[in-house]
């Protein structure tokens, strides 16, 4: 057997290593600067300065965090239309996400959410543990909360608030510790909700 | 020298058991216990000292099911399988974990994934695939496991780093070359310590009290549920490497050919306790169920809810499979889960998520008074539902409603 394949694989590694760039660096969302939302029309002049995450979960999705995302995430979700997943498919073959109907019905909007977690983090534990009416960007919408354990074994509780507007999804979430991070930013994550709008 | 000699000794004694088997073909008997074992060597050492890290942990982990009965019953089954002297060293850890896994750490830690639990159908299953990871447990397999895997991963690990620097696609590729080859390699080891502790497993079940054969039909069921949960993704072929468990204990034909003819013919009228374990597990069922259902595998879940659907539908299944097609939600689906929840309400008029899913099914297949009525069954009884308010919200109260 040759080793000449295994010669070029290993010289294309330290050339590569050589060659090594710094990653994108994390965006910066600024007090009362109006930014829209994944491209979309949805837009927010935020209360607070908060930062934006440059790995994105889907191609309608944004993270936002305080002190990094697994401490303090606001994920939102922009206009997601009928079949399309909430994030980004690992592997559309062998792990399919669940996707929005055009039959979905606001009260399944925590279904759904709950069956995105289970499916893509393989968590066993969700309980949602409220559910009620409550408008969001101006239109009827809800606002649930609910907890579980994520798969680094941290119980964490979340909120979320969500609107089917002309057939697409709005939903944003806040997901964090149990412990002492959920409470202590559980109202920066409402005042920036309620500052969000549609154009 | 002297371990050695004992080795020998043992193996001596092993090949002489099976040398004289008691029917022809049948697994031997297990050896006699060895009794406490201390760790020895640098590695063996190391490697229990990290099992016992992972154990305190896992003492407080919140995934971990503590119910007393629950725990009592599997440990019952490992015992009536291994016999009393070897399952008292083992400290067993119920995980509600929806996947089909099994494991044990050479401290003696065993893990019980909750997707066994809904998997199999009887002890005889249950104790066919505690008995084979104790047969792991007690051939020291985990270390020579780790010893291979330390070799392949520190390589691996090196050549993440040099990947993950890269910008180039083709590194990457090579990267994914190399991992395949490694982690190959480590597969490979595995299968051949599978077929020692299928011996084990099955020298356990042949001398206990449950009925050998069961440990064939465990496998034949993992390849059927994987086949159908390919067929439901439009998949050609099930990817067993890609399950849990099934990645280091491939699922195969022979396989389960090899364990029938392993199993003592002798063994065949014995009791595989079904009624039992069904008993046991009745009250965890719908927990299960509901993570199994909720994972986004169609097929992989009707096939569950079928199997268990054997023994006569009750109205936590119907319930099950209603939640599953409104999941999936096609327009059909939609209106075979209105059936299937109405089948659960027959079944038990108490049963207030049925009512729910009832209700969400025909609003969405435009037979909405009806929808309504059935959410507001769903309220009235479970006043105290955490999602009452969204619920009240699609199904205003009808003055015209006694």
């Amino acid at each position: 057997m040759s080793t000449r394949p295994i010669r070029t694989a290993a010289l294309s590694l330290a050339a590569a290593a050589l060659l090594a760039v710094p990653v994108a660096a994390n965006g910066y969302r600024e007090k009362g600067k109006v930014v829209t939302i994944a491209g979309s029309t949805l837009s927010v002049a935020p209360p607070r300065d908060w930062n934006l995450l440059s790995i994105r979960p889907g191609k309608k999705a944004e993270t936002w965090t305080l002190d990094g995302e697994r401490l303090n995430e606001i994920t939102w979700y922009a206009g997601i239309a009928p079949d399309e997943p909430l994030i980004r498919e690992t592997s559309r073959k062998h792990k399919p996400l669940p996707r929005l109907k055009q039959s979905t019905l606001i009260a399944e909007i925590p279904e759904l959410l709950e069956a995105t977690y289970r499916t893509e983090r393989s968590v066993a534990d969700f309980e949602l543990t409220s559910a009620k009416p409550d408008p969001f960007l101006g239109q009827p919408g809800i606002r649930f909360t609910y907890a579980y354990v994520d798969n680094d074994h941290l119980p964490r509780r979340g909120e979320a608030r969500a609107a089917l507007i002309g057939g697409r999804l709005y939903l944003a979430t806040f997901d964090a510790p149990r412990q002492y991070f959920f409470d202590r930013s559980l109202a920066d994550f409402r005042a920036l909700t309620d500052a969000a709008t549609l154009s | 020298m002297k371990r050695l000699a004992k080795g020998a000794a043992g193996l001596c004694a092993l090949l002489a058991i099976a040398a004289a088997p008691p029917k022809p073909g049948a697994a031997p008997p297990p050896p006699p216990y060895a009794g406490v074992y201390q760790p020895q060597g640098v590695d063996e050492i190391g490697f229990w000292r990290e099992a016992d890290e992972d154990e305190r942990a896992l003492a407080n982990a919140p995934e971990v099911i503590r119910d007393e009965a629950l725990n009592a019953y599997v440990r019952g089954v490992l015992c009536s399988t291994v016999g009393k002297d070897r399952c008292a060293a083992t400290r067993i850890y119920l995980l509600r974990t929806p996947v089909f896994n099994a494991s044990m750490t050479p401290n003696g830690t065993m893990r019980v994934f909750s997707g066994l639990l809904l998997r199999v159908r009887n002890e005889a299953e249950l104790g066919a695939i505690l008995g084979h990871e104790f047969g792991h447990f007690e051939l020291r397999h985990s270390l020579a496991k780790f010893k291979a895997r330390r070799t392949g991963s520190d390589l691996l690990s090196w050549a993440a780093v040099f990947a993950s620097m890269s910008p180039g696609y083709q590194t990457r590729s090579n990267f994914n070359d190399l991992q395949w080859s490694v982690y190959g390699n480590l597969y490979r080891y595995d299968r051949n310590t599978e077929r020692e502790a299928d011996l084990l497993g099955l020298g356990y079940l042949n001398a206990g009290t449950l009925r050998p054969q069961a440990a064939a039909s465990v496998w034949r069921n993992v390849m059927a549920e994987g086949e159908a949960s390919s067929r439901a993704r439009g998949l050609s072929k099930p990817r067993f490497d890609q399950l849990a468990f099934t990645a280091s204990h491939p699922p195969s034909a022979e396989r389960a050919l090899t364990l029938a003819a392993l199993a003592d013919p002798g063994g065949e009228a014995r009791d595989d306790g079904a009624a039992r374990y069904a008993m046991a597990l009745a009250p965890w069922l719908p927990m299960f169920l509901d993570d199994q259902i909720k994972l986004n595998d169609f097929g992989a879940s009707d096939f569950l809810i079928a199997e268990l659907a054997k023994n006569g539908w009750t109205a936590p299944l119907w319930l099950a499979r209603g939640e599953l097609y409104r999941a999936r939600g096609n327009p059909r689906d939609l209106v075979i889960a209105a059936e299937f929840y109405t089948n659960a309400t027959t079944a038990d008029p108490e049963l207030a998520d049925a009512y729910r899913g009832l209700g969400l099914s025909l609003l969405k297949t435009r037979r909405p008074s009806e929808g309504r009525v059935a959410l507001r069954r769903y309220l009235i009884l479970k006043p105290d539902a955490k999602d009452a308010g969204m619920i009240a919200m699609l199904a205003p109260a009808d003055p015209r409603e006694p």
